[in-house]
């Protein structure tokens, strides 16, 4: 699972280039105006608008179609529910079951916002490297230990999959079972080994860093100054989002 | 308990940065005065937030199917006020990395999880008066608070999508469905209590030391 996001890397795209501060505004307006949208007659073009940000990728279609599986499972959920309980309006009888036009209506607007907002989500994310995106957060107000943290974090997370592999691969060799609920005590037992290394292990880095020079000086994160392509794909961004939100607030 | 983009109001979403936001102040506020440096927790409390990570994606096997830890109790329980940024930062990466909660609903998950790791970090502080260092009321605790932590995550959780996402469901469904949710999450709630109980007796016997943020 890890390795399938540890492929998130820019490539040669049209985004790739774009100033990461701009880029996090932009497809960030255009996710919540996303969100905002309600009416029905505004989701086509918002899933039209979600497609061709993609399109701008070199992603291929069954890179994004992988990224909706998990989340899809909450929306299979809804697939059911909605249709089926929600509303008073019934457009099929199917014995005791009855296909209901609000609900269906409204597991339809769900669906399209969902696909719309992973979409453009799955854009940013995989054309920016995820320490250049949090430098650009911090550099846009982010509190420094949520930004220290972030990256922290992420430095971390691969290397600590491959230590719980290998312990769970010792465990398993020592004639541990993980097909049962009794493999709770074990896993308990690892991860709490996990996160005693990881102490001692975070004491040392602490003091690795304080010798580096950690916290004495802030050191200045921006990269470069967004130029006129930038800029310009920005206005494209939030120009766009104030049409879906002021066409939803005020026209529909 | 990771409600994904799509489904609530923009308005919810606005809400829950909100509320995270203040919540992550207050945590901040709260490492601050108890720490002179809080950058020296970072590293720590990074490295453990990734361990939460990868234990989260490990799956325990309940016949016939296996439940996913949450574990916003035992980071409660372990990271004391850290636990809010700990999981603001863990739901962040699971958002972006593996769609698991939505990026828009990264505050509202927060709030989901965070405000119930505080409330296990609470309970699990009751320790410093029924003995530090003995095991039952440790392992009670650890059970107690992680315990608390999954079914009220569940509840808000619940009450949060039956509330906001359909206009047209009757009060007899919404209530089923506010059940039925929380009855799917006793079990993992018992799952993460004797997870946590576990982990704490541990640490108890290994690295009491981890613990300290609770006391």
């Amino acid at each position: 699972m890890l390795d399938r996001a540890r492929t998130l890397a820019p490539g040669s795209n049209s985004l790739s280039g774009w100033e990461t501060r701009v880029k996090l505004i932009g497809l960030l307006c255009l996710v919540f105006a996303f969100a905002a949208v309600r009416d029905l007659r505004l989701l086509p073009l918002m899933v039209i608008t979600a497609l061709a940000t993609y399109r701008l990728t070199a992603l291929p279609l069954s890179y994004l179609i992988s990224r909706m599986k998990v989340p899809g499972v909450f929306l299979l959920a809804m697939a059911v529910v909605l249709p089926l309980f929600s509303g008073e309006t019934v457009l099929l009888q199917l014995g005791p079951l009855a296909l209901r036009l609000e609900g269906t209506l409204a597991f339809i607007s769900i669906a399209a916002r969902f696909f719309s907002i992973i979409t453009v989500v799955t854009v940013l994310f995989a054309t920016t490297p995820m320490p250049t995106l949090v430098r650009a957060m911090s550099s846009l107000g982010l509190p420094q230990l949520l930004g220290d943290m972030l990256l922290f974090t992420y430095r971390y997370i691969f290397q600590l999959a491959d230590d719980l592999h290998r312990a769970r691969t010792a465990a398993r060799l020592r004639g541990a079972h993980f097909g049962s609920i009794r493999s709770i005590k074990t896993t308990a037992h690892i991860f709490g080994s996990l996160l005693v290394r990881s102490h001692w292990q975070a004491e040392r880095v602490l003091a690795a860093m304080t010798l580096r020079g950690y916290g004495a000086t802030r050191v200045d994160i921006s990269r470069r100054a967004p130029g006129p392509g930038d800029v310009a794909a920005l206005a494209a961004c939030v120009t766009l989002a104030g049409i879906f939100v002021v066409t939803q607030a005020f026209f529909l | 308990m990771h409600i994904p983009d799509g489904i609530l109001p923009v308005s919810v979403a606005v809400g829950g940065f909100a509320a995270a936001g203040g919540m992550t102040w207050l945590s901040l506020r709260q490492i601050e005065r108890k720490h002179s440096d809080p950058r020296q927790g970072i590293p720590k409390a990074s490295l453990l937030t990734a361990v939460f990570f990868m234990a989260s994606l490990v799956h325990i096997p309940v016949p016939p199917a296996s439940v996913h830890l949450v574990l916003s109790g035992l980071m409660g329980v372990v990271l004391g006020w850290y636990a809010f940024p700990a999981i603001l930062v863990g739901l962040f990466f699971q958002a972006v990395m593996f769609q698991h909660g939505g990026l828009t609903m990264l505050g509202v998950n927060a709030c989901l999880m965070g405000i119930p790791a505080l409330l296990a970090f609470s309970i699990f502080r009751l320790r410093g008066l029924l003995g530090e260092t003995s095991r039952v009321p440790n392992a009670v605790l650890g059970f107690a608070g992680s315990f608390v932590a999954v079914a009220l995550g569940a509840l808000l959780a619940a009450l949060l999508i039956v509330a906001t996402v359909p206009a047209y469901l009757d009060a007899s469904v919404e209530r089923a469905a506010v059940t039925g949710l929380l009855a799917a999450h006793i079990p993992l709630g018992v799952i993460e209590g004797v997870f946590t109980a576990m982990v704490v007796l541990f640490l108890l016997r290994v690295q009491p030391d981890l613990l300290k943020e609770s006391l």
